[in-house]
């Protein structure tokens, strides 16, 4: 295992774990619930890394994406209803990431909302055509590094670290109405998606792929997803935590991206401010760039197109073409004028209801050892792939009744 | 595999990805053609690639739909051309020379070269 | 069950107090939100950028949940227009004099 690499490759994950409904979520439930929620988070985070873990393991071993294997494994009309569902569950997320890229860019500059969208896509697209893969990745990863600057507004506001480690006991708070229960279940089955988006394994495990890994990489597939994501979840979580000490008190649900920002410019000034925007920038541009792929890799890998950014444009055309086209129709959603925190919700929800359909799969390759051979799913990982599945799959049975029976969480 | 062993159709071999000499992916096995007859034995005879397989597999309101996306290309690849059956079935020549990836060659003529690195 | 039942009678109301409970809730945490960044911008602590940027938001969200209101001339609808003409570098402690109203009738709703 060369150190550097797998420096880089945890440094990568943690910059890239938040993304535009984590940051939007966590800020929103601190402030309504506190700490109370922490453990939500905790046990999402769990179920990336054990899912994380098993697609990079698929790519390394079987040597084909998540994808491939599921339409082989689900056929063609079930998995034609699963990729179309993950397109547009993929598409809802990735224009809520762009119109995330154009709030921040507005915060920083002042310029108009929709010449930021177009802006900031073009310049995603462009570094989507001339970078290839590796770059893509560690670039936006390594600048979405900039998020450690909550946790630094974290200490700096000197929280209630035993509330803070209180709410990772599983808990549900006492003395809440019915309609504050309700309120409580969708914030916990919004936090579940957005850290489970679906996304992550399309993108991870063909990622794996377009770095050619072999059976040689899993240990550092397994330290990646377990530390990267755990300490990227400690930012998700510091958000959390600030938002419940300084918007609380203050009677403030954070509704706007911008709120986020505030939390680190209260303890830590202007120069807080601008870093903090800065990582929400870079950290939403990766997800931007990361579910734009997810679904050329889906669309490619469905229909046995050549695919991938190690190859060159030109080289994976239909491939091209699906990307382009995933942003631009993106950027057009956004330019309808839709508020991009309504897409984040929508995203969340599209998402946990496409989340069985993605992960099913995922765990039986997994688990085939006709497939996978001496790395197949060992009792620990069966166990857990199994409960996350019946986990989600119960997350996605109540997320529509509690969107609707909650105003999408408003109450 | 070598694909004169026995093969279980749908779960070691419809719905695979289809990789060329060139290491090109290049289609997936959307059919299959088998010779044989009652009371004798079937061989696979060859692996069918396109939307004009989707007829029997989809639903008939959607085929429609699917002919104007996609077309109603068949693409038949005979047995022969198989190197081996994994995880993928991996042909022994280039996709062009079996008559795969021309969707590929028509795109590609709109994409630009410059740019990337 | 029955209070399930209840609730969702309630999401399928359309007019009254009770329905609109969620945007007076919007208009108290935007509110509370001004007068934090307005505080924290006499502080020196926000870019001249932002500030303008979180105040133009936060007023078109007061706005926003003003024009969904069922009941227009109610005490809530009336502190809310007060808050749309309040100019937008309003010294925060009134601007949380508003929130802390609009909470109060907040509160007096939901344990009603």
């Amino acid at each position: 295992m060369n150190p550097l690499e797998l420096t880089l490759g945890i440094m990568t994950a943690v910059g890239g774990f938040v993304d535009i409904s984590e940051l939007v979520f966590a800020a929103k439930a601190g402030s309504k619930f506190g700490y109370a929620l922490i453990w939500v988070f905790a046990i999402a985070t769990v179920g990336i890394m054990v899912f994380g873990e098993m697609s990079g393991r698929v790519a390394a071993v079987a040597k084909q994406p998540v994808f491939n294997l599921m339409r082989h494994r689900l056929g063609l009309k079930l998995g034609m209803l699963t990729l179309l569902a993950s397109l547009i569950a993929n598409l809802i997320t990735c224009a809520a990431e762009v119109g995330g890229v154009a709030m921040i860019l507005n915060y920083l500059t002042g310029a108009p909302f929709r010449l930021m969208a177009i802006a900031g896509a073009l310049v995603l697209m462009a570094s989507m055509w001339v970078l290839p893969f590796k770059w893509i990745e560690r670039t936006y990863g390594l600048l979405g590094l900039f998020m450690i600057v909550f946790a630094v507004a974290l200490v700096a506001i000197h929280p209630p670290w035993d509330q803070i480690a209180g709410g990772f006991v599983p808990q549900i708070p006492k003395g809440l109405s019915t309609k504050e229960l309700l309120i409580f279940a969708y914030f916990a089955v919004a936090i579940v998606s957005a850290v489970m988006f679906p996304y992550e394994a399309y993108f991870y495990s063909s990622g794996g792929i377009e770095e050619e890994w072999g059976p040689k990489d899993l240990p550092m597939n397994k330290i990646t997803c377990t530390v990267g994501f755990g300490l990227g979840s400690l930012l998700s979580i510091a958000i959390l935590a600030s938002s419940a000490q300084l918007f609380t008190p203050a009677n403030v649900d954070p509704q706007l991206l911008g709120s986020s920002a505030l939390e680190v410019a209260i303890p830590l000034g202007t120069t807080g401010l601008v870093i903090a925007l800065l990582g929400m920038l870079f950290a939403i541009s990766g997800a931007a760039v990361e579910t734009c792929m997810a679904n050329a890799y889906s669309i490619s890998q469905f229909f046995g197109w050549e695919w991938g950014r190690h190859r060159k444009p030109r080289e994976a055309p239909r491939f091209t073409v699906a990307w382009v086209t995933f942003f631009a129709l993106a950027l057009l959603i956004i330019l309808t004028g839709i508020d991009p925190m309504q897409l984040v919700e929508y995203a969340v929800l599209f998402s946990i209801l496409v989340l069985p359909l993605t992960y099913l799969p995922l765990l039986l390759l997994a688990g085939d050892k006709s497939y996978m051979g001496e790395y197949a799913n060992g009792p620990v990982g069966k166990t857990l792939g199994w409960l996350y599945f019946a986990l989600i799959s119960l997350a996605a049975i109540g997320a529509l009744p509690l969107y609707f029976l909650t105003s999408g969480g408003q109450g | 595999m070598k694909p004169t062993r026995r093969i279980k159709l749908i779960s070691q071999l419809l719905d695979l990805p289809l990789i060329d000499s060139d290491g090109n992916y290049c289609g997936i096995v959307d059919d299959i053609e088998l010779e044989g007859s009652p009371g004798k034995k079937t061989r696979l005879k060859a692996l069918l690639v396109g939307p004009g397989t989707y007829s029997g597999r989809m639903p008939g309101w959607a085929m429609p739909l699917i002919r104007l996306i996609a077309g109603d290309r068949v693409t038949r690849i005979p047995v022969t051309r198989i190197e081996s059956i994994k995880s993928f079935v991996q042909l022994d020549s280039k996709a062009e020379a079996l008559g795969l990836n021309k969707a590929e060659d028509r795109v590609r003529a709109w994409i630009p070269e410059a740019g990337a690195l | 069950m029955r209070r399930l039942l209840f609730l969702l009678l309630l999401a399928g109301c359309s007019k009254g107090p009770e329905a609109d409970l969620q945007y007076i809730g919007q208009a108290r945490s935007a509110a509370a939100e001004w007068a934090l960044v307005n505080e924290q911008a006499a502080d020196d602590k926000l870019t001249g950028i932002y500030v303008d940027a979180m105040r133009k938001s936060l007023r078109q969200q007061i706005e926003t949940a003003k024009a969904a209101l069922t009941v227009p001339d109610s005490a809530y609808a009336h502190e809310m227009a007060t808050l749309v003409a309040t100019p937008d570098n309003a010294p925060p402690q009134e601007l949380r004099h508003h929130a802390e109203q609009l909470k109060q009738i907040e509160d007096s709703l939901e344990s009603a």
